[in-house]
């Protein structure tokens, strides 16, 4: 569905790449994660497989068309949730709804069935400029299934959204993956990545580090991180170490033999500590 | 295309109906127009008036009755009775072998010009058969004031609808709306004009107006329609590329008002600069849509001409859409 061959992407259209060598293939159906710290390269990817952004160099194709000369024919088939929420503020939900499926060539769904489906029934004549923050997202979210895509493209759609509403996300995006949509899932949520993405890539810097399923990434990582409380100069330290990375064993055999042990652990990992132990970098 | 050109064109009239800023871009031309017409009689209130004496010379009274309204007084003191009345009103009276044209002083150039006219006709024996063409051009009964103050209003159409266009690209702006466009089959070309169609349609629907509150019905509007449509294409590039480059709603509004300074310029040459100088204005497409209104309004534009000072303002125009034209395509990216 996604086919994207050696990518990168300058802002100053220079050798100052915000995206370098980007690679990797969706699979038409699969829940395509893409995970990485603030700055990443994350938004940029997406921008130029929606065409948002002008492809400067490599390859890439969506649900079968060509990014390069983009026709505007494939918009009907994709579907798109901004990181930051844009609907128009001096128009309803209902109206920013109807509005936007008439832009499309196929068949739209009903807006009033969307609003209610993102919770926000019942607000749907209210002007969106008097919405929260995280309505506004949720409408941005629901005005990307209007016209029924069939490749979906997330960027954080559960940004900023309390646990409960964030998990409605998460069961709506499961349910269109189920009736066969691919989805390309930005997101920060380490937990909603785990549990809904078949794979997940690594990105830092612009650079792909690693790209896997949660499940081999977990097996591999397994019960294979030692959780460890010491003290350091009087104070009270605790570190996670992996025993299969060699560093990580070198640096553990030290603790042991030099400091005092005050609790030592196995854990399963998480795909943050995942992440963090991959590519040397937290997630924020 | 059409299907979302009409769904962005009724989206932006929709919300510039609502808001009160743009719906006063809108409405004021309306009330402008109500105003010229009480600051400016009407004109068919205008076609000139004649008293004479009764039965002094019915022929030559039956003669002026063809081009003017002819009111009759059985002596020479009720004729000057009616004279110095409030309206305008020329007297034509015997004296020595000819006749003298009495006036209060106050009736407005035109109508004493032609009053003497149709007495020199009248006494040259110039039938209507030989002369009309002539008769009405020198007649202008339409008010010279009320046609340069219609003449600016549409001028100042085009302009607002310039401004309508800058809101409505800012709205987008301030909305980021415009990415969410770019992710459905709508071209770019389609939005663009979609928006000016917004501006194109209110410029024509308020000149259209404008003309026929003021009483201007009886002029060419195909022929109006054709200068508001060109001339509005310049506001339009204005408003786009002032929209992009404003980040709030009163920087935009300002913005598009510095085309002010150029169409107040334009109308003052055409109105007051004598002829050789003229050529001094003719890179102003205001001076030229002013001057197409000028003939149009006054009935005296013959369709070459007109096509001429079309041509004359598509063609600026289409100098400054090739300026224009990259930077608006880069700013909707
Ligand atoms: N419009 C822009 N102009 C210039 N540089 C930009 C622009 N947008 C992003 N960048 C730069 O490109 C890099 C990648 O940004 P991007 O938005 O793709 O990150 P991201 O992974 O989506 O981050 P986040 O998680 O914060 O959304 C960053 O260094 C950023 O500063
Ligand atoms: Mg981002």
């Amino acid at each position: 569905m996604i086919k994207v061959e050696g990518l990168y992407y300058s802002y100053s259209n220079d050798d100052n790449f915000a995206v370098k060598d980007v690679s990797f293939e969706v699979a038409e159906g699969e829940i395509f994660g893409f995970l990485g710290p603030s700055g990443a390269g994350k938004s940029t990817t997406q921008g130029i497989l929606t065409g948002l952004l002008q492809l400067q160099k490599g390859n890439a194709s969506v649900a079968g068309y060509d990014i390069k000369n983009i026709s505007r024919k494939m918009f009907n088939k994709i579907g798109m949730s901004f990181e930051q929420s844009n609907v128009y503020s001096k128009m309803t939900a209902k109206e920013n709804l109807s509005f936007y499926s008439k832009l499309f060539d196929v068949e739209t769904r009903d807006p009033i069935e969307l609003i209610n489906l993102v919770g926000l029934g019942g607000k749907e004549n209210i002007k969106t400029g008097e919405f929260s923050k995280g309505m506004k997202h949720r409408l941005t979210f629901a005005r990307s299934m209007i016209n029924n895509p069939s490749m979906w493209f997330l960027d954080e759609p559960t940004t900023g959204l309390d646990p409960a509403i964030a998990a409605d996300i998460k069961d709506i995006i499961k349910e269109h993956n189920n009736k066969g949509v691919t989805v390309f899932l930005t997101t920060h949520n380490m937990f909603i990545a785990d549990e809904l993405c078949d794979r997940v890539a690594f990105i830092v810097d612009g650079v792909i580090k690693l790209i896997d399923s949660p499940k081999i990434l977990k097996l591999q990582y397994g019960k294979k991180l030692v959780e460890v409380e010491y003290v350091q100069d009087g104070n009270v330290k605790k570190e996670t170490f992996s025993t299969i990375m060699q560093k990580d064993k070198d640096l553990l055999n030290q603790i042991i033999a030099d400091k005092e042990i005050l609790t030592m652990h196995t854990k399963e990992a998480t795909l943050e500590e995942i992440f963090i132990k991959v590519t040397g970098r937290g997630l924020v | 295309m059409l299907k979302r050109i009409w769904t962005i064109f009724i989206r932006d009239l929709t919300v510039n109906m609502r808001e009160f800023m743009t719906l006063y871009m809108i409405i004021i031309p309306l009330v402008l127009a109500v105003g010229i017409n009480f600051l400016s009689p009407s004109i068919n209130d205008t076609s000139v008036n004649l008293a004479l004496i009764e039965n002094e010379n019915p022929e030559q009274a039956a003669y002026f009755d063809d081009f003017a309204n002819v009111e009759l007084f059985s002596d020479e003191q009720k004729v000057e009775d009616r004279v110095m009345s409030r309206d305008s009103v020329a007297g034509i009276l015997p004296k020595d072998n000819g006749y003298y044209i009495m006036t209060q002083g106050n009736e407005p150039e035109s109508v004493l010009e032609y009053a003497k006219l149709l007495n020199v006709l009248y006494e040259a024996d110039v039938q209507l058969e030989d002369a009309r063409s002539e008769i009405i051009e020198f007649g202008r009964t339409v008010p010279p004031l009320k046609k340069m103050l219609v003449n600016m209003l549409l001028l100042l159409i085009s302009m607002l609808a310039g401004m309508l266009i800058a809101m409505n690209i800012l709205e987008e702006k301030v909305d980021q709306t415009v990415s969410a466009i770019n992710v459905t089959p709508t071209s770019r070309s389609a939005f663009i004009l979609g928006k000016s169609l917004t501006g194109m349609a209110v410029a024509l629907f308020s000149s259209i107006a404008c003309l026929l509150i003021t009483g201007f019905y009886n002029v060419n509007l195909g022929q109006a329609a054709l200068v508001v449509f060109s001339s509005t294409i310049l506001s339009l590039l204005i408003g786009f590329i002032q929209g992009l480059n404003s980040d709030d709603v009163m920087e935009a509004a300002g913005s598009v008002k510095l085309m002010f300074l150029p169409m107040a310029g334009s109308i003052a040459g055409y109105e007051f600069v004598t002829g050789n100088w003229q050529i001094f204005f003719y890179w102003s497409p205001f001076y030229w849509a002013y001057k197409a209104n000028d003939m149009i309004l006054s009935k005296s534009g013959t369709w070459p001409q007109l096509i001429l000072f079309i041509g004359i303002i598509l063609a600026i125009c289409g100098a400054v859409y090739a300026l224009l034209a990259p930077r608006i395509a880069r700013k909707l990216q």
